[in-house]
């Protein structure tokens, strides 16, 4: 089968790092670590494990991460090589009594996928996000899949999965309203854990995909006052307003927009510029994780307010003194698991799969990319937000006719209608 | 950040720290009026304050304010020391009046200066007493040790200038002489010299940051002798009424330099010289009065403008 | 020779390019056939020995006022105000018109033994002065006199200790002043008239009052009805501030009011040619205007503007009278007239202007796409008596660079202002309901205000309120050489060249309209008849 892979190959690693420091995120995608090769496809590693053939796979900002070299060293042990990336992924099942039915995967390779019994305290407790097996088990150390060298992942052209990781996809979703259901799920839990009362005054920080699925799950399960959102380019704008964000400001004017917004006194330089709000918002959702958006997200939260990390962060150099000084909480949310609502308690998957079809977050999808463009599809999903672009996805439908035949039996010929609209666009 | 130093460095530089068991005896550090003065006057210090004296003050004097002395011829018939006195708005008068002294007194001279501000510090005291020759003096009482140390150095023959308002002037009017040089002449039995500065206060007022060039008048008065017989009122001439024969003079002086010697000499006989206290009445008016000479150019530089550029 | 009065050219192929401000620069521009130039007066000679005449005018006041000799003794309580850094424009060169009137006022004060003096810079709703811009205005020994002693004070319109409310006019207008300046036993006003629109019952009904009582004529109905709020006698502005003044009088304080005029001589001898007619241009001042074009080129616009806000008008006094506002007040704008009138024939339907690089409310600052809409739409637009020089849904085209820029000290509200409420709105009757009381109350403006040089809160509001009548008169607004994304965020049409502009303009008034060009500064008056 083909596949993207990425191999251990420290010097690749730092030629991309530096590619990426000189160049720009993505430029070193010719002298890095991933290759497209020719692969054995995966074994199954138990008898409940299903294949998966992948239709659609995302490009998320951690892949782009690990493409420069630029990821953590804290992932290292949390990952095994070679693995083939790609964790945003909606399929269509191999073989089985289901052949041919949709399915997204949910990617964390938790207790139960690695065959762990008794299951850990947070797979126990549903929170299979934070699962502490992670690098044990049945299978090869591995975050999730796409990161793990026995279940393959969604850059290629086939994978497996634990029934459990599978999520059937009802047929009103397009394949790009299903392969953005990992992503929503990770904004919903992001949303829901910022801990937001009603009448609060929200921040979004950052309006690439995390940031505005953010903004969407937000408007969604939570009721702020005001919803201020960050955005450097005008798509993100637009999307950004269209989904639901009151006042959506150049990352430069938050300062300045929050201050408006909360009427409360800042303290400035001597030339006028704010440095600081005396006020401030009540949660502010950091979704680019970098130095600069954390310093800001400290400057435009109130004391005792929250800041709820969404975007992966790295190494970072961070002045904590207005932290300390101001009683802030910063806090990391990461994947998803099952979220506990009033109405009772049901998966983050779940969730997703609901919201992307009430929202057609299908339209996030700005480009698709066969496998063998993949130095293009990668450059493009670095650069984004500057090509007017959101979602940067890998298009593994094939263009075999007989293949096509059997995926199309398995599915109501009113959904055929709306695929070829897709089609035409990729 | 902090910075080792290397050990064999740290061990010289770093003063080591005294046992907690030992007693320990505070040495006794000599500043304010407690400052030795007499290392100024060896040979050596004198030789290098006649150099500063000749190569930085006096030009340096002469490019900011360039002044013109007047009545130096008074006090050229006396030989021995003197005393002299006279008003003060700038911290520029010391330099001002040194450099205007005829040569034969210039290096043999000693300033009393304000021991709180200018002997306060070891590095301050020992860079005035060389190179202006301060002596350290109390501002508002006469303290024994300074004014022991001052008849002293007159009677070896060095002359002093005082200033007998005691600190410079806050809105360019005259403040009270007190007794300092009256009781100091009267002791040592030597002539008081008034002396007027007037111009040197827009050079650099108290309270300014920015020196700019004016030009400036130096006039010495005649000689006062101390009285030992009883003047008009019957009584004895004591400090206090001495200093304010010596303000009277001051005034005169004053009444002269914005006018004229005619005028201030028939003004001095009726009684009717000018306030060197200035008019009694609000600030404002205070400052409105002040004559020309004695008013603060622009002399402050504007402090963090608000232009972004 | 006496200086030859306003006259209106009519352009035809001999005439050469017309000099258009722009900002802080010029263009040449052709202007169409049959188009019409109004010039401005030449300078009117100022008074030779002005001293003299302010001294004359504190001993022979007009109206039922005695000299000021007479209103002062000893024991009292005096306060001097004057007019604040938005007069004269450009700033003066020294000595300060309000220098020398102070100067001759506090020589009377000291001589009568007034202990208990308080000079007051009224600014109504402006910025703080900076020391050196009071230092300018007052003089050095004024300054030092009082600034040390701390009797030099700018008026503070947010303190609530520093007011007092002396009551509400027949329509239910709030009459709130300074405190100091109504207590005293006499409020002497030092004033400058640079156009028709200052002076008056104005200077202290607005110049020393709060935003309680400013908002009663500030807003945007008033403004719609001030046709002009140059003219004095057609104007809800005016009348409002007339019915203040008497309720101030009324209450028992005493005004003292000195108001002078001054000449048209704006600018410099090195930039004397923007002062001359173009065809009048001689060697010298056709060579510093191209010598001046071509280093402004070459300079970086903040230096640009550092260099055109150093420049000092040699502005000359041409009247000074004293005493009863009303009395003093007519015979100044007489004075006025005479240097700034210019009798217009007709209405036309393109009016077009170049905007200079300064305003009122932009000394030592810099200009924003606001300002320019308020000194075009605002102050140009209405110096007319009679009727606008624009015929009712004609086209106003204003030539500046409008570039999207803010000072941030000095106009922080502005810029708030620009983002928030023009994107939502730029008609003035709802950008007041929306959002004026917002802004008028946010305590982080009020503190800046208070504080810091920063206008208040609720000032770019006025701005835009000042545009009022002119917006609901024009059919459109357009704007050649501005900032795209300014101008449109304004509501106004963005042109490159003024032939574009001229060529937009006739989809709103017809094919071959009429144009007409206000050759300001020098300020002028059009009397449209």
């Amino acid at each position: 089968m083909r596949a993207l892979v990425v191999e251990r190959l420290t010097h690749r690693f730092a030629a991309a790092r530096a590619a990426a420091l000189v160049a720009g995120s993505g430029s070193g995608i010719r002298i890095g670590p991933l290759r497209l090769a020719d692969l054995e496809p995966p074994e199954l590693p138990g008898p409940q494990w299903r294949r998966v053939t992948p239709l659609l796979s995302g490009i998320c900002g951690s892949d782009l991460s690990t493409l420069d070299g630029a990821s953590s060293r804290y992932f290292e042990d949390l990952v095994s090589f070679p693995f083939v990336p790609g964790h945003e992924v909606v399929g269509v099942l191999a073989s089985g009594p289901e052949a041919g039915e949709r399915v997204v995967v949910e990617p964390v390779l938790s207790c139960v996928v690695r065959g762990i019994e008794p299951l850990c305290r947070s797979c126990a407790a549903g929170r299979t996000g934070a699962c502490e097996r992670i690098a044990f088990g049945d299978l090869r150390p591995g975050l999730q899949t796409g990161y793990c060298a026995d279940t393959s992942g969604g850059w290629s052209d086939d994978l497996v999965a634990h029934q459990a990781q599978l999520h059937r996809v009802p047929v009103e979703l397009s394949d790009e309203d299903a392969v953005m259901v990992e992503p929503t799920a990770c904004a919903i839990h992001a949303a829901l854990a910022g801990g937001v009362v009603p009448g609060e005054q929200i921040v979004v920080i950052g309006a690439g995909t995390v940031g505005l699925l953010t903004i969407a799950a937000l408007r969604h399960f939570t009721l702020p006052s005001v919803l201020i959102a960050t955005a450097k380019y005008p798509v993100q704008k637009r999307f950004a307003e269209v989904l639901g964000a009151d006042s959506v400001v150049k990352p430069s004017e938050i300062g300045r927009a929050v201050r408006r917004s909360t009427a409360t006194l800042a303290l400035s330089s001597s030339a006028g510029a704010i440095e600081r709000l005396a006020g401030g918002a009540d949660v502010v959702f950091d979704c680019v994780g970098t130095a600069t958006s954390i310093s800001d997200a400290l400057e435009v939260v109130r004391p005792g307010g929250r800041i709820v990390l969404v975007g992966m962060p790295g190494m970072t150099r961070l002045d904590l003194a207005p932290l300390w000084q101001r009683e802030v909480a910063l806090v990391g949310t990461y994947a998803y698991g099952t979220e506990h609502l009033p109405e009772g308690s049901r998966s983050t998957f779940e969730l997703a799969l609901d919201l992307v079809g009430e929202l057609s977050l299908g339209r996030l999808v700005s480009a698709h990319y066969p496998l063998d463009r993949y130095e293009e599809a990668v450059r493009h999903a670095a650069s984004a937000g500057r090509r007017g672009s959101v979602k940067v996805v890998f298009d593994l439908r094939r263009q075999d006719p007989a293949w096509r035949r059997v995926a199309e039996q398995a599915r109501p010929a009113g959904r055929a209608a709306k695929r070829g609209a897709v089609e035409a666009t990729a | 950040m902090s910075i080792r130093l290397p050990r064999r460095i740290e061990e010289v530089v770093v003063r080591p720290t005294w046992p907690g068991t030992l007693p320990r005896t505070i040495e006794p550090r000599n500043l304010g009026v407690d400052y030795d003065t007499d290392w100024a006057r060896s040979r050596l210090a004198r030789a290098v304050r006649h150099a500063v004296t000749e190569g930085v003050t006096r030009p340096v004097v002469a490019a900011l304010s360039n002044p013109t002395i007047f009545g130096a011829e008074h006090f050229e018939a006396i030989n021995g020391p003197m005393i002299f006195a006279a008003n003060h708005a700038s911290h520029l008068d010391t330099s001002v009046v040194i450099a205007s002294l005829p040569d034969r007194i210039r290096h043999r001279v000693v300033v009393a200066a304000a021991a709180d501000y200018f002997f306060d510090r070891a590095w301050k005291a020992a860079l005035w007493s060389l190179t202006l020759g301060t002596i350290p003096m109390e501002r508002n009482k006469v303290d024994r040790k300074s004014a022991d140390l001052a008849a002293q150095l007159i009677g070896d023959g060095w002359s002093v200038v005082i200033f007998p308002e005691g600190g410079r002037s806050p809105d360019g009017w005259g403040q009270e002489f007190r007794g300092g040089a009256a009781y100091l002449a009267k002791r040592c039995k030597v002539p008081v010299i008034p002396v007027h500065l007037r111009g040197v206060r827009p050079v650099l007022p108290k309270g300014g940051n920015t020196i700019r060039r004016h030009a400036v008048e130096v006039r010495f008065g005649d000689p006062l002798w101390p009285r030992e017989d009883a003047d008009e009122s019957g009584r004895k001439e004591d400090a206090r009424r001495f200093a304010a024969r010596i303000e009277r003079s001051v005034a005169v002086l004053a009444d002269e330099a914005e006018s004229d010697w005619w005028t201030a000499r028939r003004r001095a006989a009726s009684g009717a010289t000018p306030e060197f206290r200035g008019p009694q009445a609000s600030p404002w008016r205070r400052a409105w009065a002040l004559p020309q000479s004695a008013r603060r150019t622009r002399t402050d530089r504007p402090k963090s403008s608000t232009k972004p550029w | 020779m006496s200086p030859r009065p306003g006259f209106v050219l009519e352009v035809d192929r001999s005439t050469p390019p017309t000099l258009f401000w722009h900002g802080e620069g010029f263009r040449f521009e052709r202007l169409p056939e049959g188009s019409r130039v109004i010039y401005p007066q030449e300078p009117i000679a100022a008074i030779a020995d002005f001293d003299a005449a302010i001294r004359h005018a504190l001993e022979h006041p007009l109206g039922a006022s005695k000299p000021l000799s007479q209103l002062l003794f000893s024991g009292m309580r005096l306060t001097i105000a004057f007019d604040d850094i938005s007069l004269p424009l450009p700033q003066m060169r020294a000595p300060d018109i309000r220098q020398r009137v102070i100067e001759a006022v506090l020589d009377e004060a000291a001589g009568a033994g007034v202990d208990d003096v308080v000079l007051i810079a009224a600014l109504a709703l402006h910025r703080r002065m900076t020391d050196d811009e009071l230092r300018h205005a007052l003089g050095s020994r004024v300054f030092d006199a009082f600034a040390p002693n701390g009797l030099l004070w700018q008026h503070d319109a947010e303190d609530p200790s520093g007011l007092v409310h002396l009551g509400m006019t027949d329509e239910g207008e709030d009459v709130e002043i300074n405190r100091r300046a109504a207590e005293s036993d006499l409020l002497v006003y030092v004033n400058i008239n640079l156009v028709p629109m200052d002076g008056g019952h104005k200077s202290v009904a607005t110049g020393l009052a709060s935003y309680r009582s400013i908002r009663h004529h500030h807003n945007a109905r008033t403004m719609q009805h001030s046709r002009s709020f140059m003219d004095r006698h057609n104007s809800e502005l005016h009348t409002s501030n007339w019915r203040m003044g008497r309720l101030i009088k009324d209450a028992g304080v005493k005004i003292f009011q000195i108001e002078t005029s001054m000449n048209l001589d704006t600018f410099p001898s090195q930039f004397g040619f923007l002062q001359k007619r173009e065809w009048e241009w001689s060697l010298a001042d056709r060579a510093g205007f191209h010598a001046t074009r071509a280093s402004l080129e070459r300079t970086p616009p903040r230096l640009a503007r550092q260099i055109f806000q150093s420049i000092r008008s040699p502005h000359g006094p041409t009247s000074i009278q004293a005493g009863e506002v009303e009395a003093v007040h007519d015979r100044t704008l007489e004075n006025v007239f005479r240097q700034q009138l210019v009798s217009v024939e007709g209405q036309t339907d393109v009016l077009t202007m170049g905007l200079p690089y300064i305003c009122p409310y932009n000394v030592n600052s810099i200009m924003n796409p606001i300002l320019v809409a308020c000194l075009g739409l605002g102050y140009f637009f209405n110096l007319y008596r009679g009727q606008p020089l624009v015929r009712e849904g004609g086209v106003c085209i204003i030539s500046h660079p409008t570039p999207w820029a803010f000072h941030p000290v000095h106009h922080p509200s502005y810029i708030d202002f620009f983002e928030q409420v023009l994107s939502d709105t730029t008609d003035p009757v709802e950008v007041e309901k929306r959002y004026e009381q917002a802004f008028a109350t946010d305590p982080w403006y009020i503190h800046l205000y208070r504080t810091s040089y920063a206008y208040h809160g609720v000032h770019p509001f006025y701005m835009w309120y000042w545009c009022a009548h002119t917006l609901e008169h024009l059919g459109a607004v357009i704007i050649v050489g501005g900032d795209r994304a300014a101008v449109r965020r304004m509501g106004f049409r963005p042109a490159t060249t003024l032939q574009d502009a001229l060529e937009m303009a006739e989809d709103v008034v017809g094919r071959d309209p009429t144009v007409t060009h206000v050759h300001m500064p020098p300020v002028l008056m059009a009397d449209v008849g």
